[in-house]
């Protein structure tokens, strides 16, 4: 089985225990009613799709009931690190540490 | 075999190894509270809620257990425990927190048994050993497609809490693993 570590529940969990739920760190325009249609568009329709190292919003739907943001390897399918809501994109340095060998 | 029966209370699909008992109706409420709020709740209300996900405090009348960090179930024994809204009500000046009574939102089973692991665990994923999932232990998980509430009461004792509608799915798989103990 397949193991994600909740940062709530501090757990290693099934991954059948929670749901995907798009990349991380996209924050909603604050103006809506002034940018562009294209601009919203943007925020609406747009992301990056990466193939690598990958930061997204997973929720532990059947356990704490929590979002958290995780970084993931897409190549690999591995995670690399999870943590809470509002905490910063982890830096390409933290990153390279968390990762082991994938 | 109780496979295509109803639900009654006070079923037992398999005698020894494994019985699963219909609990009977009790009385839940979700908590919702921010949790730099609850060491200074706990004090004014009394309850004694636990602080950790997964923690849970239990008595006879009343199971207080914490499913999130901000989300506590508390179920109850509806003639040993009464008033609960009521001594909660007045703390509704001091502290903002939501109180909902969902009583009929779920069924509870008592699960147990030396094959009460097994049998949790051909729907349910998680590692039931003793030193991961101890006495006392509760979280929420699934059981095949069912979303379910398990909480550890004894060695071999488990509370499992389902929504109602999910009842007679989670019973009858119960049921046929029971069936296959009895053949094999």
């Amino acid at each position: 089985m397949f193991l994600i570590h909740c940062p709530y529940c501090d757990e290693d969990r099934p991954e059948i225990e929670f749901s995907y739920a798009g990349e991380a760190h996209i924050a909603r325009p604050q103006n809506a009613d002034a940018i562009s249609d294209a601009e919203w568009s943007e925020y609406l329709f747009i992301r990056e799709n990466k193939r690598g190292i990958h930061c997204e919003r997973w929720w532990h739907t059947n356990g704490c009931n929590r979002f958290f943001n995780a970084v993931r390897n897409t190549v690999t399918d591995k995670f690399i690190m999870t943590y809470e809501m509002g905490e910063p994109r982890p830096t390409p340095e933290e990153i390279e540490a968390a990762r082991d060998d994938d | 075999m109780l496979v295509d029966q109803g639900l009654e209370i006070g079923d037992t699909l398999s005698d020894g190894c494994l019985t699963v008992l219909l609990v009977s109706e009790r009385t839940r409420y979700s908590l919702r509270i921010k949790a730099e709020d609850l060491t200074a709740f706990n004090l004014e209300s009394g309850l004694g809620l636990p602080e950790r996900i997964g923690q849970s405090s239990l008595t006879e009348a009343r199971m207080q257990l914490c499913l999130g960090p901000d989300e506590w179930l508390i179920v109850t024994q509806p003639d040993l425990d009464k008033g609960l809204g009521a001594q909660l009500k007045r703390l509704s000046d001091s502290f903002i927190f939501s109180f909902t009574d969902i009583s009929h939102r779920n069924i509870a089973l008592t699960v147990q048994g030396s094959e009460a692991v097994a049998a949790i665990n051909i729907g349910c994923p998680l590692d039931l050993s003793p030193e991961h999932f101890p006495v006392g232990k509760v979280t929420r998980t699934v059981f095949e497609n069912a979303p379910i509430m398990l909480l550890r009461t004894g060695e071999d004792v488990f509370h499992l809490e389902c929504w109602r509608s999910y009842g007679p799915y989670v019973t009858g798989l119960f049921a046929r693993y029971a069936k296959d103990i009895e053949m094999s």
